[in-house]
Order: C-alpha cells, then sequence, then structure tokens
C-alpha cells in the first residue's frame, strides 16, 4: 500500500495518497480546483494560475512533533501570504487549502477575464463548444462582463494548418503549452513548439512533414479550448449531438479502447455514423492515447466501395446472389470437398468470429485444418505459459524494471507500446532495444543492440547464458516448477556472450518485460525466439508477476484471439505448402501479401473469401461473402497482452454485410450443424464453455468497469472531451500458467538456424504504420503520410550499384519485379533492402529473397 | 552551407558544450551572420547540424530580440523604449529616428541600408536614450547624434564590397 497523508481542503480532514498532486488530491474526493495548463499525465508548469488557492500547512512544534494548537484547540496554520497554485503542489501530512473563499473565487475572476481578452468567443461555430474547459469554467467561474474592450481584442488567424490532419484557430489558444508539453515530454518528437512571446506567443512548427508525429490527434483532446482541431472532424457536428459508442481498435496487437462519437447523419444516408474517433480511458491499456492511424484509420467502414451483397463468379462474371443461396451452394461444396478444405482467419476477426469459423470447420471432419493469417509469428503455447503478468500497467513501470524490446520496430507496428515505453524510459525503466537496424525507440535508451539478421534467437541464447554464468537464475523457480532446464543448462554451455552489458541491464532488474517482434524472422526462427524468451524470462524467474513477461507483438488486432481459439500460423504454412481443394477465408488477404499465397490460390478448385472490399483475395474467390466492419457490429477482440476486451454497434450497417459469425452459424446451420446463435453474447459464451482460458468471462464481466485514476473522464469541467469516460468495459486479461503455482513451466533449448542469404542482396519485409492495406486506404485524410512506395538500401550497397537516396529503381526478386523509390539513409544494414509491406500493392516477396536492384537512368 | 564555409568555428562552438544541441543559439547568431537574416533554409540547416527539430530552432529565434526571422537592413538599429529609457526621452528619440530615415516602426529603408525597431530593455538605462546597430551600444544620445552615425553609415556602405557584409 502507498504511504497516505492527512490534509485539509476547505476545513475538512481527507486521507489521499502521500506526494500526489494537490488538484488531483481534491479531485479524489470530488473537490474542484479549476485547471487549464495542468494535467495529470503530464509535468505540472503553473503557467495560466487557474488552479490558485490558498495554501498553508499545520504549524508543528519542533521539540515536541506535535501540532501547536490555538486557544479553541484547532491547529495553528501557516498560510502562504499570497494565493499559490495548486497544480505545483504535492501533498504531504499536513497540508492545508481553500479553494473557495472569496479571495480565491475572485482570482478565478480574475484569471478567466485575463485569458478571455483576446479569446475571440466564437463558441458557436466552435467544435469543442460544449466539450470546452474554457467554456465550462468561465460559466462557472467567470465574469459576466470585461473591464476590457471588444474591440481591442486580438485578431488572429483562424484556419492555420499545422500539417493536414489538425488546424490551429490562433485566436483561440490561450497558450497553456499542454500541446507542445505532449509532443517535447511525452512522445519525444518535439514538433510543436511557441514563437515569439507575450501577446504574441503562438504555436507554430516546420518539421517535415508538418507536425511530424503519430500521436499527433491526442493533442486535440487535451487542447482545454478550440485551438486544436482535427482536419477530420472539424465543422462535422456538435459534441451534444453525439452518441459515444465504445469500440475497440482494429489496427494493432495494442488494442487501444475507443469511444466511437456517432450521429444519424445524412452523408450515410440517415443511418447512425462515425464522426469522429476518441480514445477512452483504460489505465491498463492506452490510458487516454491513441495514434493517428487508430483516430483516422476509420473511413473503410463506411467506403463506396465496400462489399454490399454477396457474389458468385458464373462463367468468369461477377454475379449478385442472396444469402440464402449463397449459404447453400457453401454448404454443398463443404459437404463436397470435406475434409480437404482448408481454412484461413485474418487478425480483424473477432473471437466470435473464430469460434463460429471452428464450429463450421469442424462440420466438414475432425482435424479440419485452420490456418491464421498473416502467418508471421506464432507461439501460442509461449504465451499461455509467460505471457506479460495480469494488470501489468505500463505508465507505473519505473527504475526497477527492464524491458526488452527485440526484432520489431515498435513505433511502426505497435505505436501506444512504443509512447508507453518510451516514457518508461523517461522514469528511469532500462530499456534495452535488439535489432537488426536503427528504430526510432534507439533514441530512448543507451542500450542498443543491433545484431546481423538470422541472430536474434542466439541474441536472446546469450542473455540466458549469461544469467547461468551470473547466477542469475531463480533457484525456487527451477527447483520446483520448471521442466527440462537440464537440457537447457546443457545447450547453453559455452554461449558466447557478445552483448555483455544488455545482459547485465536485464540481469540485474527486479522485473523483466520483453516485446518480441519477427521482424527478419521466418516462422520457424520465430518459434525458437518466442521459446528463447519464454527460456530467458523463466529461469530468472521473470514470469507470473505485474511487469513481468512476455508481450508478443502480434501483426493484427487479434491474433492472440486466433491462436486462443485454436487457429494456427503453422497449419498456414501446412496450407500453402499442401494446398487444400477448397478454401474457405474470412478477413484475410493473403494474396496481396504472399506471392506463394496468390499462387496456391489461383490454383484451387472452390475459394469462398468473406471481405470488406475486393481484395487480391475476394478477386480469386467463387463466392464472396460482405462482412461487416468493426463499426457496425458487436464482438471481442484480444489483445496481445491477453486482455479481452469488447467493442459495440457503432454505425449503420452497409448493403447486406453480415457479421462473419452470422454467416459462419448459417452455413453451418446447413450442415446439419446446431441452430445458429441469436447474439454475439451467446457465441461468447459458448466460448468460454469450451475455451478453458476464457472461462468465466461473459458480455457482462466484459463489460464491468472500475472508477479510472487520474480521473478525466468525469463529469468534471475542466479536463474537457466527452469521449473518455469508459462505459463500455475495461476487457478481462487471461491469467497465464506462469500464474497458477502448481503448473509446470517448459524451457528447451531454443535453435539457432541462421537462413540461408541468398546473393549479394536480399529481401527484408518490414512493417510500417501508415500502409495501403485494405483498412487503411480508404482514409484519404492520411494519404499524405503514407509514403510512396520505396525499398532502403545500405549506403555501401547504393553507392556500390550507383543508386543514390531519391533515384528510381528497378527491382527484381524472383517473379517480382517493382520500379520504385530507393531511400538510402543508413538503416538498412549492407547486403540487406528493406522491403516495406504493403506500400506498394502486390505481395512482398520471401524474408531474404536474393533480389537486383538497378538504377533507372532518367 | 554553413558546415562547409565555417567548419572549424562550427567545431569550436560544438567543443564548448557537453551535448550537439546546446549549441543552437551559437549556431543561431553564425548564420544570422552569414545570411544577413534567419531564413528557414537557415534555421533548417543549423537544426540539421544541432541535431533537433527545426521546429525547436524556429522557436529559439522567435523568442530571442536579437535574432531576426525577417530580412532586414545591413544595419540594424534598435532602440530601448522601456519605462526608465522613455523617462529620458528614448521614445521621442525613436519617433524622430523613425521621421528621419523616413520608416514606420519596424521598417526598413528602401535604400536596403536601416532597419528600425523598438527593443526591451538593453542594460543601459542610465546612458538613454541609446540604441545598439549591429550589436554595438550607442548611448547618452540625442537625435543630431543618431544622424550625424547614421550618415557615417551612408558614406561607410558607399564602395559596397562582399566582405563588407552584415555585421
Amino acid at each position: 500500500m502507498t504511504k497516505t497523508a492527512t490534509i485539509m481542503i476547505d476545513d475538512q480532514t481527507y486521507q489521499v495518497p502521500d506526494g500526489i498532486n494537490l488538484v488531483d488530491a481534491a479531485k479524489l474526493h470530488g473537490i474542484t480546483i479549476p485547471v487549464f495548463c495542468y494535467h495529470p499525465k503530464m509535468e505540472s508548469v503553473g503557467m495560466c494560475r487557474m488552479c490558485l488557492v490558498e495554501l498553508g500547512s499545520i504549524s508543528v512544534n519542533r521539540d515536541t512533533g506535535e501540532p501547536d494548537l490555538n486557544d479553541d484547540g484547532s491547529p495553528v496554520v501557516r498560510w502562504f501570504p499570497k494565493l499559490q497554485t495548486a497544480c505545483t503542489q504535492t501533498v504531504r501530512d499536513g497540508t492545508v487549502v481553500r479553494t473557495s473563499t472569496a479571495q480565491v473565487l475572485e482570482a478565478r475572476d480574475n484569471i478567466l477575464e485575463f485569458i478571455l481578452t483576446s479569446h475571440p468567443l466564437d463558441c458557436p461555430i466552435c467544435d469543442k463548444g460544449g466539450e470546452c474547459p474554457l467554456q465550462n469554467l468561465t460559466m462557472a467561474y467567470g465574469p459576466g462582463r470585461s473591464n476590457f474592450i471588444y474591440d481591442d481584442k486580438l485578431h488572429l488567424d483562424k484556419h492555420v494548418p499545422l500539417g493536414e490532419l489538425i488546424y490551429l484557430d490562433r485566436e483561440r489558444c490561450i497558450q497553456c503549452a499542454r500541446c507542445t508539453r505532449f509532443c517535447d515530454e511525452l512522445v519525444g518528437d518535439d514538433v510543436l513548439a511557441f514563437h515569439e512571446r507575450g501577446r504574441s506567443l503562438q504555436i507554430v512548427t516546420i518539421s517535415d512533414p508538418p507536425f511530424d508525429t503519430k500521436f499527433s490527434g491526442n493533442t486535440t483532446d487535451i487542447c482545454p479550448v478550440g485551438a486544436l482541431t482535427t482536419a477530420d472532424f472539424r465543422f462535422g457536428a456538435r459534441p451534444w449531438e453525439l452518441d459515444e459508442v465504445p469500440t475497440i481498435c482494429p489496427h494493432c496487437p495494442v488494442g487501444c479502447n475507443l469511444s466511437a462519437s456517432t450521429r444519424i447523419d445524412r452523408d450515410f444516408g440517415g443511418k447512425k455514423m462515425i464522426k469522429r474517433i476518441m480514445p477512452r480511458q483504460n489505465e491498463l491499456v492506452n490510458e487516454i492515447w491513441t495514434c493517428d492511424k487508430g483516430r483516422f484509420g476509420h473511413h473503410h467502414s463506411r467506403a463506396a466501395d465496400r462489399l454490399q451483397h454477396p457474389m458468385m463468379r458464373q462463367g468468369g462474371e461477377w454475379v449478385k446472389i442472396d444469402w440464402a443461396t449463397a449459404y447453400h451452394q457453401i454448404a454443398s461444396k463443404l459437404k463436397k470437398y470435406a475434409d480437404s478444405a482448408g481454412f484461413l482467419a485474418g487478425p480483424t476477426l473477432s473471437n466470435e468470429d473464430l469460434w463460429e469459423l471452428r464450429q463450421l470447420a469442424e462440420l466438414t471432419g475432425d482435424t479440419p485444418r485452420l490456418g491464421v493469417w498473416p502467418a508471421a509469428m506464432t507461439g501460442a503455447g509461449v504465451v499461455a505459459q509467460v505471457g506479460i503478468g495480469v494488470n501489468t500497467r505500463l505508465q507505473d513501470v519505473g527504475p526497477e524494471t527492464a524491458i526488452l524490446v527485440i526484432a520489431s520496430d515498435l513505433e511502426e507496428e505497435a505505436p501506444i507500446w512504443w509512447l508507453q515505453i518510451k516514457q518508461a524510459a523517461d522514469r528511469g525503466a532500462a530499456v534495452v532495444v535488439a535489432n537488426a537496424r536503427e528504430t526510432k525507440l534507439d533514441r530512448v535508451t543507451h542500450t542498443v543492440v543491433h545484431y546481423d539478421y538470422g541472430d536474434a534467437v542466439a541474441v536472446l541464447n546469450s542473455f540466458a547464458a549469461r544469467a547461468r554464468s551470473r547466477r542469475k537464475t531463480s533457484k525456487a523457480l527451477l527447483d520446483n516448477r520448471v521442466d527440462g532446464y537440464d537440457d537447457l543448462a546443457a545447450g547453453l554451455k559455452g554461449t558466447r556472450v557478445p552483448f555483455a552489458d544488455a545482459a547485465d541491464v536485464l540481469l540485474d532488474a527486479e522485473n523483466v518485460i520483453v516485446f518480441a517482434g519477427a521482424e527478419g524472422l521466418t516462422l520457424d526462427q520465430h518459434r525458437e525466439l518466442m521459446q528463447a524468451a519464454a527460456n530467458l524470462l523463466i529461469i530468472t524467474g521473470h514470469v507470473g508477476r505485474q511487469n513481468n513477461g512476455l508481450v508478443p507483438v502480434w501483426p493484427g488486432a487479434n491474433v492472440q484471439g486466433a491462436l486462443d481459439i485454436g487457429f494456427s500460423p503453422e497449419t498456414t504454412a501446412s496450407l500453402i505448402d499442401e494446398p487444400p481443394a477448397m478454401w474457405f477465408i474470412g478477413g484475410a488477404d493473403p494474396a496481396a501479401d504472399d506471392s506463394q499465397a496468390a499462387h496456391v490460390l489461383a490454383n484451387a478448385e472452390f475459394v469462398v473469401v468473406g471481405a470488406q472490399f475486393m481484395t487480391a483475395t475476394a478477386a480469386q474467390a467463387d463466392i464472396i461473402l460482405p462482412r461487416q466492419s468493426f463499426a457496425e457490429r458487436e464482438g471481442t477482440y484480444t489483445n496481445g497482452m491477453r486482455r479481452v476486451q469488447r467493442f459495440y454497434a457503432a454505425q449503420g450497417p452497409v448493403g447486406d454485410a453480415l457479421p462473419d459469425w452470422t454467416i459462419y452459424a448459417q452455413i453451418g446451420a446447413r450442415l446439419k450443424g446446431p441452430k445458429p446463435p441469436v447474439s454475439a453474447a451467446a457465441v461468447m459464451r459458448a466460448i468460454t464453455q469450451h475455451v478453458p482460458r476464457y472461462a468465466g468471462m461473459g458480455y457482462s464481466s466484459l463489460a464491468h468497469v472500475e472508477a479510472q485514476f487520474p480521473d478525466v473522464g468525469g463529469d468534471d469541467l475542466y479536463y474537457g472531451g466527452t469521449a473518455y469516460a469508459n462505459h463500455g468495459g475495461l476487457g478481462v486479461q487471461w491469467a497465464t500458467d506462469a500464474e497458477d503455482d502448481s503448473a509446470r513451466l517448459v524451457v528447451r533449448p531454443a535453435q539457432i538456424e541462421k537462413p540461408e542469404k541468398s546473393g549479394d542482396l536480399c529481401i527484408v519485409p518490414v512493417r510500417l504504420l501508415y500502409d495501403r492495406g485494405p483498412l487503411f486506404e480508404p482514409s484519404d485524410i492520411m494519404h499524405q503520410r503514407v509514403p510512396e512506395p520505396y525499398l532502403e538500401l545500405n549506403s555501401q550497397d547504393a553507392a556500390h550499384l550507383s543508386i543514390a537516396d531519391g533515384d528510381r529503381v528497378m527491382v527484381t526478386a524472383g517473379e517480382i519485379q517493382i520500379e520504385t523509390a530507393a531511400r538510402v539513409n543508413g538503416h538498412a544494414p549492407e547486403g540487406v533492402v528493406l522491403w516495406p509491406r504493403r506500400l506498394a500493392h502486390g505481395p512482398a516477396p520471401a524474408l531474404f529473397s536474393a533480389c537486383s536492384v538497378q538504377k533507372i537512368e532518367e | 552551407m554553413l558546415a562547409e564555409k565555417h567548419a572549424d568555428r562550427i567545431n569550436k562552438i560544438f567543443a564548448k558544450y557537453p551535448d550537439k544541441r546546446s549549441g543552437v543559439m551559437d549556431l543561431l547568431y553564425l548564420a544570422q551572420e552569414e545570411y544577413g537574416w534567419l531564413t528557414e533554409d537557415a534555421l533548417r540547416e543549423v537544426a540539421d547540424l544541432v541535431d533537433i527539430d527545426p521546429t525547436q530552432a524556429h522557436s529559439i529565434a522567435g523568442f530571442y530580440t536579437m535574432f531576426s526571422e525577417k530580412p532586414k537592413g545591413k544595419y540594424w538599429l534598435q532602440v530601448c523604449t522601456d519605462l526608465p529609457c522613455a523617462l529620458r526621452g528614448a521614445d521621442t528619440f525613436y519617433r524622430e529616428l523613425c521621421a528621419y530615415l523616413g520608416v514606420e516602426d519596424g521598417g526598413t529603408t528602401d535604400d536596403g541600408l536601416f532597419t528600425v525597431e523598438q527593443v526591451m530593455c538593453l542594460a543601459a538605462c542610465d546612458r538613454a536614450p541609446m540604441m545598439q546597430c549591429n550589436f554595438h551600444f550607442h548611448e547618452h544620445l540625442t537625435i543630431e547624434a543618431a544622424k550625424e552615425l547614421i550618415e557615417k553609415l551612408r558614406v561607410q556602405a558607399q564602395p559596397e564590397t562582399q566582405e563588407d557584409g552584415g555585421a
């Protein structure tokens, strides 16, 4: 338990956690100290003066340690002679504060009058109107009239683009510096700053591209006035018209809790429509942040080219069919092909969809082939053993914890985790970044390991060997609960430790968290990487506890769910090696990602594809099933930290599209399966009965909400934003074996198989946040942030080929040939060509395939 | 480019500080000396040299009155008109100076020689009216003395030579 302090607010005594901010302490007990510049997620600066209070402390006799008493027995309070800013005070025993005396009220009145001297008061046309702290506080504490002359107001530019995503209204800005401090302190992208001073002070950016950060949208949420608005929402709707629907981001494994602000809108045929996406507070997941992809990447749900009806290919033409025909046709094909059908689930299928897909598959044979796409990462069993401890809060992680990020460009793959790790580093957590190339996370730490592509497993093995040689192993765990340690120990004997300093950073920490990606790893190598990470965590005892364990950086929002429900990437690999006659694909686009998969699909006898768009895979189908997007249906996703989270139907339907689970259950019913379930909740009930890790969950427990601290989403007047409040649930995180004292943990030697690199130059596909994937490309607003297709070359290789940064090049890798731009900026290791996935349409070549690069002469 | 032309001075600047970014002010002065004023390209060049975002260089240049982000004349006349100086007649002096040069507050003469500007305290209140001409102090001024100085500078500027530019 944290220490508590006894403080007095407005003559009442309260117990609060010792050392917290005075504004927060008051808010804990429902007492308002209004603020503009203070924000509980940032350091206080005391700039706006709105939080002025009378502050004192109880006088204590130095000899006795007892409080001095007045004649009437009350304690003597030593008051500061002038008002103090509450936001710059932390509470301790004996803090006394008065928040509503005449002096304080007058000060607030004066500050507001001052702040409003040049505020345009254009609330009727301001997007923030209705959820604006300045508006709220002026109504509550402000003067009814001003001593200043209205005509003296300074008139400034009202539509200043800070890049194409965020607009600045210079008149409305009250210079609280929340936005600049967010960029500077929290994100470390110091691309916003103040320019000039005094009355001319204004926010500027001249970064390239302007406001160059992946988190820019968050500044509009924390702006206490309508100075910063998003291009996506400005002039789109009034906050009081909006209905907030809890949802979960479908883009990455972080699983940010979001609010979809919806209203019935003529732009969407009079149906409910998402007008904006806002972060929804969940302190265990995304706190109050989300990245720009999550915030602005919702347009796919309403894209004009969404598939609207089931379609069947007849003589080379697509023919619209009704659902009954589609169900009947597919059922008869599944009956015909039976166990020579293969099933493939994409990363945005919900747990309910996955469960019903499995039920359908099991009607075709006893051991159906259930694959997951992308099949880039594996390790379900390892995660079940040593996944990160339940109730880990990355925002609490500090000097006692070390975080290892390996084989992942985290800012591109899971931006909010990147942000949280960056902040953990600021608080003193030891961060070790191990990659084959430079990534942005390298900036936050001095402990950077750059290995050769193919050596990731060896690096982890060497850390484990170092743990043994330094006797940093956990005897209690190894003696009582671990199987296979002797083999592992034998395997580690004599292992070279090239990065001993990095190993020691991890071994000397009280807690260790490992984030593992799969960049530059084949599926087989990735299995070994996950095992090597598990070995390290188990033998050092960093499992089964809060702030310890493994986090896989899955290539999608619900890959964890797919693994939990029985889909596997190994099966996917076997489906491609030994293709089935019939494919049943839901929400995956293998033909766009992988040329071998595209080839196999083209040769299949019958292909059924559930899709939102006419993807490369859908184009190969015999029957297309239009699936609903995350916006118009409910379901659950399981994030990379195994938290099962609910999302709700936010938007009106598109065409005849249906949720995947309904489609699968209906087909199943025509294969003598059970009657289709009536709701997603009923499907979840079946999951909880059959998937042991999900036992005890259910739509009501997933919707459970607890008060969040800091409380920025309540009914207060001063943090603003109507969307933060979490009414949709905090989700439930399933516990790993490591958390069950009776469960055995298994280690085994992780094999190092360095893949054959063919040729002088070989390809390593990498993931980018802003790509041309089917769920992101329809968001036109983000187009300027998606780079033109490029490849990254090492400067030596480039010099050898007479290629300069920006040159056009022709790249040939096997059958794949594209013309693209070359980047030469020192990030690619020698002999490697980095190929960002999904920037160019068309599949990326396989990992380490040989390629040739030729400059195209102008 | 600064990096090529002033490599030695830049290295000397970096040698003074534990990290590169601390050298930003010195380099902004260098850039201003080189280009006459801080163009956006100059800000980007300096930002690149000290490895900070150009926005931060822009912010620093905007905060300090001794950096100029606008084109200015060959001679930059900054007159302190804060209260103590004004009490000694600096505000009248400033008005007369503007009138003599035929420019508005903050303006530049048509021949591009002089830019006038009011600034905050230059720490010479007891010697007001005073002004700073390209960072050199001229104190105990009268408008006659200022006119004399201006004419002297006009003559000095006559045989325009390359080396003479800037400070």
